[in-house]
């Protein structure tokens, strides 16, 4: 019995890192939700032993936004349970005041994406000479991949934030999906940077200017993904750099 | 500590925000025979951390570009994961305790949140090795906060 309890405490040690995988990782949260005392106990007191190890680590403090954000997003749930008394109708200005806030919003909206999607290219051009005239741009090829080998693309960009993507041979997405376009940071999530849309010649190109990152972008990718993705990259790979 | 995992400061606040706000809406499921409050916040911020660390990961292994058109040379990441490595082993004197191996897998595991496979894999040591290793690093810690405590 004893003999094959030390079995499982040294399991519970790997498995407090966070590190035990695979079958033991399956056969030790079984082993645990059985309601094995003398594990629980030893996980506890290993988690108070790890615990510490953070102290270890240079203080560090977070920006004053994080407070302030931390405060915003409790203080909206403390108001969501009072919310659910039955709703009462809303007074007809309030209706007639929403539809024409909606309206002028559609129409500011519709007038930037007007702006944005015919702007004259010669701007568009300019932009890409000035990115190309600065030494610290950099040019990096785009391979095809997946479901599109013979596609190919350049990046221009610059660590300020600033890039541009051209791409040749990428059929056009199809119906509901779009080509989004990611950098991706050393040891980070990737960043969503736009989408680009390919003509008949399978020709397309975007300007993108993003908030400067912490991490030197390593990798250019362009996914296939439903519209409307944006957080995280979930369809096949289309495009990508070499990591570098 | 969201920060040495992360490595990213934005990252890292959007965590620190994650780990308040869970708490927050968790307070009522800590329980003092569970261990400390700092210990139970620590591990939730890890375990947080560690799931965003392996969905990184899966994503560059899945953002690697296998065939090479340009068939010139891929980016060696040695160098720069042994550079990263020294100034990981910035540990206080418990850690300073430990012996290098030992330390290591500790600090690959803990702050880097890799599996045993993982790490066994990444310094091409056996299995076995790497758990003894492990649970010796932590035996170690038990016992240098047990002197403390007593």
């Amino acid at each position: 019995m004893a003999a094959a309890h030390e079995h499982w405490q040294a399991q519970s040690e790997i498995y407090t890192l966070c590190a035990l995988d695979g079958q033991e990782l399956t056969d030790f949260e079984a082993h645990l939700a059985a309601g094995c005392p003398v594990c629980a106990a030893d996980i506890r007191e290993t988690r108070e032993a790890l615990g510490l190890l953070h102290r270890a680590l240079a203080h560090m403090e977070p920006s004053a936004s994080v407070k302030t954000r931390v405060l915003e997003q409790i203080e909206i749930e403390k108001i969501v349970p009072i919310t659910t008394k039955p709703r009462t109708a809303q007074p007809r200005w309030q209706v007639i005041t929403g539809t024409l806030a909606a309206g002028i919003a559609g129409l500011v909206i519709g007038g930037a994406f007007y702006r944005v999607y015919y702007e004259p290219r010669h701007r568009v051009s300019t932009a890409v000479v000035d990115l190309l005239r600065d030494p610290a741009t950099r040019d990096q090829p785009l391979y095809g991949t997946g479901p599109t080998p013979a596609a190919r693309g350049r990046f221009l960009w610059n660590e300020s934030g600033e890039g541009h993507i051209f791409v040749n041979n990428l059929p056009a997405a199809p119906e509901g999906k779009i080509y989004a376009v990611w950098t991706i940071a050393k040891s980070s999530a990737p960043r969503f940077v736009g989408t680009v849309k390919t003509d008949t010649l399978g020709q397309g190109s975007l300007h993108i200017n993003s908030p400067r990152s912490d991490q030197p972008v390593g990798t250019f990718a362009v996914t296939l993904e439903p519209a409307g993705t944006t957080t995280a990259p979930t369809g096949p790979i289309v495009l990508v750099s070499k990591p570098s | 500590m969201a920060m040495r995992m992360l490595k990213v400061r934005s990252d890292a606040e959007d965590l620190l925000q994650e780990v308040f706000v869970q708490v927050w809406r968790q307070a009522e499921n800590y329980r003092e025979e569970g261990g400390s409050p700092e210990a139970w916040i620590v591990n939730i911020a890890r375990s947080r951390a560690i799931d965003k660390l392996r969905a990184i990961r899966r994503m560059e292994k899945r953002f690697v570009l296998t065939d090479d058109p340009a068939g010139s040379e891929t980016a060696d990441n040695v160098e720069s994961t042994a550079a990263e490595f020294e100034t990981k082993l910035t540990m206080n004197t418990a850690l300073a305790n430990l012996p290098d191996a030992h330390r290591k897998v500790l600090d690959l595991a803990y702050f880097d949140g890799l599996s045993q496979s993982e790490i066994a894999a990444r310094l091409s040591e056996p299995l076995g090795t790497v758990k003894t290793r492990m649970r010796s690093a932590i035996q170690r810690l038990r016992e240098m906060l047990g002197k403390r405590e007593s």
